[in-house]
């Protein structure tokens, strides 16, 4: 009943699915050459920030954190995440550069990521609740392979279907109902 | 700033470190930062659909501060 969320992973819409070498050193070593261009980055614009590398589920996360609300780094996310899409991607194309391993690390500043899965959380929840009222088909926002995953676990994890529809930036999930 | 921040981007995410150059030139409208890379890493500066490109503006311009800055990557074989 799931298998249609499960299907989509990260990285369908820009990465060629990396081989399963996944071993720890390997991601270890991703998350230093991540955090050393990343370092660089903030000392080069002076910017505060402290960097967390985090390795589970086969996946190296990257955080940038600040004690306090700094607008430099909020400037770093940017509207809707455009920014932090855009250094995440730079970031694994060093990695790609130093190792010649693609990565599928997952940056995240200030906490946006962790938020905005919590919104996404909801948006799947209204978009079940609507079905459930007895809409055929609720067709939500175009978003990123990133945040359609977690729309999509969320929805999986419901009892309800979602699949991606559109292209580019207009693909976007729709949720119905159970077979 | 902006231009040693946009070197560092580059020199990071290519083959040939030491040939990336990254100069400023300023006009009325703004600055624009022109990036010269080793002719074998034009395309990782640019990847596909200009991809690669666009995510340098995107960062340099947030770093700008709300400034407008171009960032040009030069394909010196093709200057004369």
């Amino acid at each position: 009943m799931s298998l249609d969320s499960t299907e989509e992973t990260f990285t369908e819409s820009d990465e060629e699915r990396t081989t399963e070498s996944s071993a720890p050193s390997r991601l270890e070593e991703e998350g230093d050459v991540a955090a050393d261009y990343l370092e660089e980055l903030l000392d080069i614009a002076d910017i505060d920030g402290d960097i967390d590398i985090e390795v589970r589920n086969g996946r190296t996360y990257i955080s940038i954190v600040a004690d306090d609300d700094d607008p430099a780094l909020k400037a770093l996310v940017g509207r809707d995440g455009e920014v932090l899409e855009a250094l995440q991607e730079l970031t694994r194309l060093s990695v790609l550069s130093a190792t010649e391993n693609r990565s599928r690390l997952v940056l995240d500043i200030t906490g946006y990521r962790a938020e905005r899965g919590g919104d996404l959380r909801r948006i799947a929840e209204d978009a079940v609740e609507q079905v459930r009222e007895g809409a055929d088909r609720v067709a939500l926002a175009p978003m990123s392979a990133y945040e359609r995953k977690i729309v999509h676990d969320a929805v999986a994890e419901l009892g309800f279907v979602s699949e991606s529809e559109g292209e580019g930036s207009g693909r976007h999930i729709v949720v119905s109902a159970a077979e | 700033m902006l231009a040693e921040a946009l070197e560092h981007l580059v020199r990071g995410i290519v083959d040939s470190p030491e040939d990336v150059k990254v100069s400023v030139k300023s006009n009325r409208r703004g600055e624009t930062l022109e990036v010269r890379v080793h002719q074998d890493d034009l395309g990782r500066v640019i990847g596909r659909q200009g991809r690669t490109a666009r995510a340098l503006r995107t960062v340099v311009a947030a770093l700008a501060d709300g400034e407008p800055v171009r960032v040009d990557v030069v394909d010196t074989d093709r200057r004369r």
